[in-house]
């Protein structure tokens, strides 16, 4: 497993290293493997490091499948825990590393760098945990619930926000160390969702860090703008579903119906990817084109009104998965993208009247 | 450096591997996370003071139980007829660790520890036997403070006498009852304060110094220190003794998860050996089998089956009825009427868990 760089010099990919090797931690140790970093790279913008925090799921080298709740109590399989690593961005090197949640998977990362803090979510017990950098010394504040929430934010106040599988705000509060969940819902579809499985999957902070938007990890994803620095709870405003109308009888297939890749541009506009089907009622979607497309959309913050932007194009697999988006220091757009072997990153290059130069400054903390 | 899978998907071993990761959670029976409210109508009991410690079940099948955290709550529920509700009967002031209830005859006794000390806690009669589907009505509850049991001493175990009239209790040093009616607690004398407490026919068996038990004799009032000694095995954790049976049922466990019955007369008899340890909270059904948690962090559910002397890995808890959840972590059990368990969740969010046993097939010759 290597962690990847956009090399806008040579318009191609870096390859930095084997994570597995630099963690002592290698494919062949019998174990559970390192194989994948979910949402969990987070910067250091004072020393240009950049935080990496690896999930699980690849299998020991003799087994064709691992459960962490399988091998939960098994030494010899057991995955051996999510490994930090601190990765000196201004001369590519890896300063160290070690184990952030022992056990378990990162689900996803944030870094409070006024506090030197980071925050994480373990996989599979949805624990929460803090990592103090000074110190190296992880705490475990206790279990939010069953399904991972795929993103921490933090406000002004360094509190740190996620949310519970029953579509519930959780917060964090360093004053109180107290976890809490909110009274009210993430947005959903009320005609026929309970607000189960809304979790977060994507956040993204506007420029003025007022207030975040959001997409959830649930069939019929909504948008949502939150403010979390009003209020005893914050406005949690519904801006409506992010893909198209389907038949709600039939629980659709979770990499199908997906948005993510939040991020704000040079140009103050949000920009995110949700997916398109063919569907024969909803969307018959006429033409040769391909049934699953993934579709990068304009909103405005003032006007919340929404635009189709372009298409993602792969020149082979599907585009319809971004987990990730960012905007480079040129004001040019990239998207992650899973679901195609290998994964990868897509370019969307902006027309010079959306770009800024630092588009990518105040730079988002959390993965 | 690459790594690539060396195994033969086709190999027996790799076949049977994919069978057990398919069976990895609950293999048996049925489980159901009920939260802790009256679902759609309530708000669950908070999230950081739900770790459910401690639980009982009165005469008509009502559970009553207490939870640890932030705040202690007490809490009562019921799930037959038309009932499945679970009521926050009220916040134990200062309290933070539930560590027993008690459903005596005529109200229900909670033993709760904080930052002013050991109390017993009484939680009046709640009406629960109402239609909770359609129509309800009943003022919430009021706890009442019956004080400190012993001072400065945290309580560590209580169970009601048989007649139900007395709760027995230990603090870390003493052993002391209550009288149910009056509230009255009167402090026996010293014991190792260590571990739950058992119920035999002749009185209550306690963890003892060294790998013993004490007695408290119920007719006499006098304790018996080091009275029986444990069988060989590690007696190092602190004792839990398993519920739902007779009397003469006991069942316990050491901390490598060798599981012992216990019979005053009789003595201790091996089991078998849950495969993780420590064993967690244990409940017997009235057909005999022994249902229980073992292992840290993630538990498994074991069964022991007494009459065929098999011990078996249940898996790890899961629901997918009611609410949608994985068990992790569990602190007390009790078994229902109808043979069902209910186990309490010592987790953040703590639900009620109640599991329904595999029915075994019966061979009848017509």
């Amino acid at each position: 497993m290597k962690p990847v760089r956009y090399n806008e010099e040579r318009d191609d990919l870096d390859y930095l290293f084997d994570l597995a090797e630099m963690v002592d931690d290698p494919g062949t140790s019998g174990r559970a493997s390192q194989c994948k970093i979910h949402y969990s790279f987070a910067p250091s913008m004072h020393d240009g490091v950049l935080y990496m925090a690896t999930h699980l799921s690849g299998p020991p080298i003799d087994l064709p499948r691992y459960s962490p709740w399988y091998s939960w109590h098994d030494a010899t399989r057991c995955f051996r825990g999510s490994a930090l690593l601190a990765f000196d961005t201004r001369n590519d090197r890896v300063l160290w590393w070690d184990t952030l949640i022992p056990k378990e998977g990162c689900r996803c990362l944030l870094h409070d760098e006024e506090h030197g803090l980071l925050y994480a979510m373990s996989y599979p017990r949805d624990h929460f945990i803090i990592y103090d950098l000074q110190t190296r010394k992880r705490r475990d504040v206790g279990r939010i619930s069953s399904i991972n929430p795929q993103a921490l934010f933090l406000d002004k106040r360094h509190r740190v926000w996620t949310s519970s599988d029953y579509g519930r705000l959780v917060r964090y509060t360093p004053e109180t160390d107290r976890l809490e969940i909110s009274p009210g819902l993430l947005a959903h579809d009320v005609n026929y969702q309970s607000g189960w499985h809304s979790v977060f999957y994507d956040v993204a902070p506007s420029p003025d860090r007022e207030c975040v938007y959001a997409s959830t990890w649930c069939p019929n994803p909504h948008l949502m703008r939150i403010w979390p620095n009003e209020g005893e709870w914050p406005r949690v405003e519904d801006l409506g579903p992010a893909t198209q109308p389907r038949d709600p009888t039939f629980p659709i297939d979770m990499f199908t119906d997906h948005c993510g890749g939040l991020t704000f541009a040079g140009d103050g506009k949000l920009y995110y990817v949700a997916s398109r089907w063919r569907d024969p009622k909803y969307n018959p979607m006429p033409g040769s084109g391909k049934e699953l497309q993934g579709v990068v959309w304009r909103l405005d913050p003032q006007t919340l009104a929404r635009e189709e932007v372009t298409l993602l194009k792969h020149p082979t697999g599907v585009a319809n998965y971004v987990s990730r988006g960012a905007v480079d220091h040129n004001g040019d757009l990239f998207f992650g993208h899973v679901g195609n072997r290998p994964s990868g990153i897509f370019k969307v290059s902006m027309p010079a009247e959306r770009k800024k130069k630092n588009a990518h400054l105040p730079i988002r903390m959390w993965g | 450096m690459q790594t690539k899978g060396r195994f033969d998907p086709n190999s027996p071993q790799i076949k049977a591997y994919e069978k057990e990761l398919a069976h990895q959670f609950v293999r048996e029976g049925t489980m159901v996370a009920f939260p802790m409210c009256l679902p759609g109508m309530t708000s669950p009991i908070t999230h950081d003071e739900c770790r459910i410690t401690a639980l009982d079940i009165d005469s008509e099948g009502h559970i009553y139980g207490g939870t640890s955290g932030r705040q202690a709550h007490l809490f009562a529920a019921a799930f037959h007829d038309l009932t499945g509700v679970v009521l926050d009967a009220g916040v134990v002031p200062d309290g933070t660790s539930s560590v027993a209830v008690c459903c005596a005859k005529s109200r229900v006794l909670a033993f709760v520890n904080g930052a002013r000390g050991g109390r017993a806690i009484a939680i009046p009669e709640i009406d629960l036997a109402q239609d909770w589907i359609q129509e309800w009505g009943l003022a919430p509850p009021v706890l009442q403070d019956l004080g400190e049991c012993v001072p400065r001493e945290p309580v560590v175990h209580a169970i009601c006498d048989p007649s139900r009239s007395t709760v027995i209790g230990i603090t870390t040093g003493h052993l002391f009852t209550v009288d149910v009616e009056s509230g009255k607690v009167v402090v026996i004398g010293e014991v190792s304060g260590r571990g739950h407490l058992g119920m035999s026919s002749s009185g209550v068996f306690g963890q003892d110094e060294g790998a013993r038990l004490w007695h408290f004799d119920l007719a006499s009032g006098k304790i018996r220190r080091a009275a029986v000694d444990l069988p060989e095995g590690e007696w190092t954790a602190a004792l839990r003794w398993s519920c739902g049976g007779d009397t003469d049922q006991l069942i316990t466990a050491d901390a490598a998860g060798h599981l012992f019955s216990f019979d005053e007369n009789k003595g201790f008899r091996s089991l078998g050996k849950a495969h993780l340890a420590p064993v967690g909270p244990m409940a017997m059904i009235p057909d005999g089998r022994l249902f229980g948690f073992c292992g840290p962090e993630m538990a498994n559910l074991f069964c022991c089956d007494r009459i065929s002397g098999s011990v078996s890995n249940l898996g790890v808890a899961a629901s997918v009825l009611e609410q949608r959840r994985y068990g992790y972590q569990f602190g007390d059990a009790v078994t229902g009427p109808d043979g069902e368990i209910v186990f309490g969740e010592d987790d953040n969010d703590g639900h009620l868990w109640l599991y329904f046993p595999k029915i075994k097939r019966v061979t009848r010759n017509l």
